[in-house]
């Protein structure tokens, strides 16, 4: 799909029917979509509550440069179902199976929360095929993972005791930033409420929440990535502070950081502009420097 | 209009056309259709419900039911639950 015909389509976050599913694996073909057109290649990773049409809205600015490529995780949305839970290093090995069958050479990735530990997980295992990588609210941390850690399981017990929309009445505040909360307000609550209630399922976020809280927390791990990474953080993420994020990024050998003012734990839904340009710059200094 | 329910479907229509810029989308959604499926997005339904309360003269509420912002036809009847259409309190 064209980058205008993309802006045509930006209202419609339902699934297009006409795109064939892309095998990863034995057993595993994702939904997989692609807008704008470019030799660059920007590749969304959802975390365990989006759905790849989800990013429609939050990219619509990076289709006009680049090939955005969207697709919905094993076990989640319209992609296939596989008895055994997938771990980390299926859902990195489904991303360079996906990237193999496109005949993507190399991508930049964006990583949000919980994806974030997937997009360093993928720079670490497959250098070559990452040319660049944003974590947008990440949870790797500069000492560790454990309050991360802690929010998730808080989360899958209020799931598993109360069901998806008192997740979400749990989650809004801590994940929302102070200025989202009070400028959109209670419409602002419900309209994302009905998003939030239409990309998963209550096993898939059981699944998800349960996944999060595996995977090696260390900090040294952040030490090898060799990946020019952006670390895109609000100043009001729940997680970490901007202190915080300054450690985080000279973790990274070619580590950056960008502070989003006001911006909560996924920045891009507060200022879904001023990300885009965020990412456009990142993506343009590093291919500059190559 | 006799059916306050209704009036509320076409008012709430009206705001549905002004947030999308015409009726060409609007007009294929039927009253008892959810509106996610027929792909609106949480912005366009964050205009929608603060469209809803300049209109109605109401405020939501946290609480409200997620079955509550389904379809036309569930906002609709939310709106005659307030007493905002049928009586004087629609705007």
């Amino acid at each position: 799909m064209s980058a205008d015909e993309a802006q045509d389509n930006h209202h419609d976050l339902s699934y297009r029917e006409d795109i064939p599913r892309v095998r990863t694996r034995e057993g595993v073909e994702l939904y997989a979509e692609t807008n704008g057109e470019g030799d660059i290649t920007v590749t969304t990773l959802n975390n365990f509550f989006f759905s790849a049409p989800f990013w429609r809205e939050y990219t619509e600015e990076l289709v006009k440069h680049y090939r955005v490529l969207s697709y919905d995780l094993c076990n989640h949305g319209q992609s296939s179902r596989v008895e055994q839970e997938p771990t980390w290093e299926e859902h990195a090995e489904d991303l360079i199976g996906l990237l193999d069958a496109l005949g993507i050479e190399s991508t930049y990735l964006i990583g949000t929360s919980a994806s974030t530990q997937l997009a360093r997980d993928v720079a670490l295992a497959h250098p070559d095929r990452v040319r660049g990588m944003v974590l947008a609210g990440p949870v790797v941390g500069p000492q560790g993972m454990r309050r991360h850690r802690g929010l998730q399981r808080a989360w899958l017990r209020t799931l598993n005791s109360y069901g998806m929309p008192e997740l979400y009445s749990h989650m809004y505040p801590e994940v929302i930033s102070t200025d989202m909360n009070e400028e959109t307000g209670t419409p602002g609550f419900l309209g994302l409420r009905e998003s939030f209630l239409a990309m998963s399922t209550a096993e898939e976020l059981n699944n998800g929440l349960t996944l999060a809280q595996q995977g090696d927390p260390s900090p040294e791990l952040l030490t090898r990535v060799q990946t020019p990474t952006l670390i895109a953080l609000g100043d009001d993420d729940i997680l970490l502070g901007p202190t915080a994020g300054q450690e985080l990024a000279a973790l990274f050998p070619k580590g950056r950081l960008a502070l989003m003012p006001k911006a909560g734990h996924v920045p891009f839904l507060d200022d879904p502009e001023g990300f885009q340009e965020i990412v456009r710059k990142f993506v343009d200094e590093v291919e500059s420097d190559v | 209009m006799s059916d306050p329910r209704a009036e509320a479907r076409l008012r709430i229509r009206a705001l549905l056309v002004d947030i999308f810029g015409g009726d060409r989308f609007v007009s294929g959604v039927p009253d008892t259709a959810s509106l996610r499926e027929a792909g609106v997005p949480s912005t366009a339904l964050v205009s929608l419900l603060v469209a809803m309360e300049d209109a109605f003269g109401f405020e939501w509420d946290d609480e409200v039911r997620p079955e509550v912002l389904r379809t036309i036809d569930s906002l609709a009847g939310h709106v005659v639950e307030t007493g905002a259409v049928g009586t004087a309190g629609g705007r």
